[in-house]
């Protein structure tokens, strides 16, 4: 797990000057505290229980039964600020349920969260001014205006200068090409123009925090790599963001701190590279030879530590191995050595592999074995 | 692109956003004129009936509880226009985005969920209002000139309207909120319609009532919603005692106000919102 201890690098001057609002409203600010901080985060959620049927329903008005569903279960989590934060989890994790406690949406059923100092849902007008949020599956535009007028209320709603506006918006333009959906009213949007408004609505006031659920889904692939460069940018700026996806891809290449979430518990919270290196070392390459390998298990002795299948026909043979262990290169000369080469694919071990395997449960992370033996 | 946290920014939200939002649920109703001329369509067949009904009863000339046929029509054509306000829009649209969980995106605004239901509500009413004072000024063709009111009945008149739209924000706003709880909103709503139609005098005027329900008929906040302003438009509540009327308004304004104020406090702890 993470450690939420202070970091080493305290706040700098223009860090402190701009938090110096939230020392004048007398929120406890404390120097060195990270810009999102949660503990012992939990949120319990009572399911009514009722019997299967329509006598079942009935029963349940009289003799009221619920469950707890236990959505977040203890958490802990530090976010500093200009990170990029990867959240990542199956259905029903709790994602989802976080990301709504910290936009001050829920009510937490117990622990404590501060963002930028302040307590979401007991300050949720002030926090909303901080943060900029995308639910992928719902909008924030008003359905029946156009996508400017949406703009123009929240400009209103944030008390942004006319001239600020319209520098945000036209920065914005440059990125999401907005110019063809400003004038059509939201109802009309095909999902891709949709969430490129949204993103434009989330983002108008230029918030220091930025929650992003699911903001591919449903996108085709042209419209995917636009967010995800758009969201890349917004990093390189300096925002904060929090990102919760079942599409790893959106991860990959944008964020450098993943957080595995599962059953509402923390299962994983570290660097994503680390995990790759620690858990996603395996690649596999497959050749395709001009004549039958004569001798594979010289091949092996070669490639010391490396699996060494046969494919579909005799001429074509994958090797496994540790590409923390084993180079490419070798690799490719061991194989030369041994057959003419015809076609050479890499299978780059992806992080989905490490995630789909923590899922299933074939795969204890560090930080949960660690737990386990607590 | 990032700025400082909320740099220099008041955290008063300007009045003009709540204006703004008015005007949006205004613009939001005139891109469905049909479906609104077909509500606006409905309860004008409902007020129709109630006028050939009265003009029936109080055909012999004589008076019934204080009221002749001039009075009778003046009092049920104020009482359809204050019972367009705050009609369904501000209920129907709550409780399909409690229900469906959109309301997380009315929470992620900087503004205050009750103020901004409230201006929604306002910018609703303004399109209630006109078009039911319309179709006021179709019946008076058709039924006749409406008792002109004194210029002091007339003026205290207004000020009671006034009351009409808040007043009946504070009954619709806290039993959408109900939705928190039952997840459906057909009952309650239907409830909610029975009893201020009911009890606000809009189906029989509260002089019919017995006494001792035509007590709590006056001290209750329905009233306000629809009798007083009937009342004074037609004279028969003047002078103190339309003040006093008056003055029940206003408190119970503030007191449902501050009521509805309490119960989102519990109410959005209840919140669910599934799915994504």
């Amino acid at each position: 797990m993470r450690a939420t201890a202070p970091k080493t690098h305290g706040p700098d001057l223009a860090s402190l000057l701009s938090y110096g609002d939230i020392f004048d409203r007398r929120h406890c600010y404390i120097a060195g505290m990270a810009l999102i901080d949660v503990s012992d985060l939990t949120k319990i959620f009572r399911r009514p229980q009722k019997r299967p049927g329509l006598l079942g329903s009935f029963r349940h008005l009289i003799e009221r039964r619920f469950t707890d569903h236990v959505a977040v279960d203890h958490l802990n989590l530090s976010v500093e600020r200009g990170e990029a934060v990867a959240y990542v989890g199956p259905n029903g994790a709790g994602k989802s349920t976080t990301v709504k406690m910290l936009t001050g949406i829920l009510v937490p059923t117990s622990g404590d969260i501060r963002v930028a100092g302040l307590t979401p849902h007991r300050d949720r007008v002030t926090n909303a001014r901080n943060i900029g949020v995308v639910f992928g599956q719902r909008t924030q535009l008003w359905w029946d205006l156009p996508v400017r007028d949406s703009l123009e209320l929240l400009r209103d709603m944030h008390g942004i200068p006319e001239a600020r506006f319209r520098r945000t918006v036209e920065r914005l333009d440059a990125v999401l090409k907005l110019t063809e959906i400003l004038p059509s009213t939201a109802r009309r949007l095909s999902l891709g123009q949709r969430m490129r408004a949204d993103l434009a609505a989330a983002l108008i006031h230029e918030p220091a925090i930025v929650y992003l659920d699911e903001p591919t889904i449903g996108l085709d692939i042209a419209v995917k790599d636009q967010v995800r460069a758009f969201v890349k940018q917004l990093i390189a700026e300096g925002t904060t963001v929090m990102l919760t996806t079942h599409d790893l891809g959106d991860i990959e290449d944008i964020c450098h701190r993943i957080v595995i979430l599962d059953e509402g518990r923390l299962l994983y919270d570290g660097d994503l590279q680390a995990v790759k290196d620690n858990y996603a070392r395996e690649r596999t390459m497959h050749f395709q030879v001009a004549t039958p390998i004569t001798d594979p298990a010289a091949l092996a002795v070669r490639l010391p530590g490396a699996t060494i299948t046969r494919g579909d026909s005799d001429r074509e043979i994958a090797v496994t191995f540790d590409r923390l262990a084993i180079a490419a290169g070798d690799v490719l000369s061991a194989v030369f050595e041994h057959a003419e080469v015809v076609e050479v694919e890499i299978d780059e071990a992806a992080i989905e592999h490490v995630v789909r395997k923590v899922y299933a449960g074939e795969l204890k992370l560090a930080a949960q074995r660690a737990k386990e033996a607590a | 692109m990032t700025l400082p946290l909320d740099a220099g920014r008041t955290v008063n939200v300007p009045f003009r956003a709540y204006r703004r939002l008015a005007l949006a649920a205004l613009r939001s109703l005139t891109a469905y004129p049909m479906s609104f001329a077909f509500s606006m369509l409905a309860s004008a067949f409902s007020a129709l009936a109630m006028l050939y009904l009265w003009r029936a009863v109080l055909s012999n000339g004589r008076a019934s509880s204080g009221f002749d046929w001039p009075h009778m029509k003046a009092y049920l054509l104020v009482t359809f226009v204050a019972n367009s306000l705050v009609s369904a829009y501000t209920d129907y649209q709550m409780c399909l985005r409690i229900r469906q969980g959109d309301i997380a995106m009315d929470l992620i605004r900087p503004l205050d969920y009750q103020r901004a239901r409230f201006a929604e509500a306002c910018g609703f009413g303004l399109y209630e209002a006109g078009a039911g004072i319309g179709a006021v000024a179709v019946a008076t063709l058709i039924f006749g000139g409406l008792p002109a009111p004194s210029l002091r009945s007339f003026g205290l008149f207004l000020l009671s309207a006034v009351f009409v739209l808040p007043l009946r924000f504070g009954i619709v706003y806290t039993s959408g909120l109900v939705t928190f709880w039952t997840q459906n909103y057909v009952g309650v709503q239907a409830a909610r319609i029975a009893l201020v139609t009911f009890l606000s005098g809009s189906l029989v005027p509260l002089a019919f009532f017995p006494g001792w329900l035509r007590v709590i008929a006056g001290a209750a906040p329905f009233a306000g919603m629809a009798s007083t302003p009937a009342l004074i438009f037609g004279g028969q509540l003047q002078g103190a005692a339309a003040l006093r009327a008056v003055g029940v308004q206003a408190v119970w304004t503030v007191a449902l106000w501050l009521l509805a104020r309490a119960f989102w406090l519990r109410a959005s702890r209840q919140l669910t919102v599934n799915g994504g």
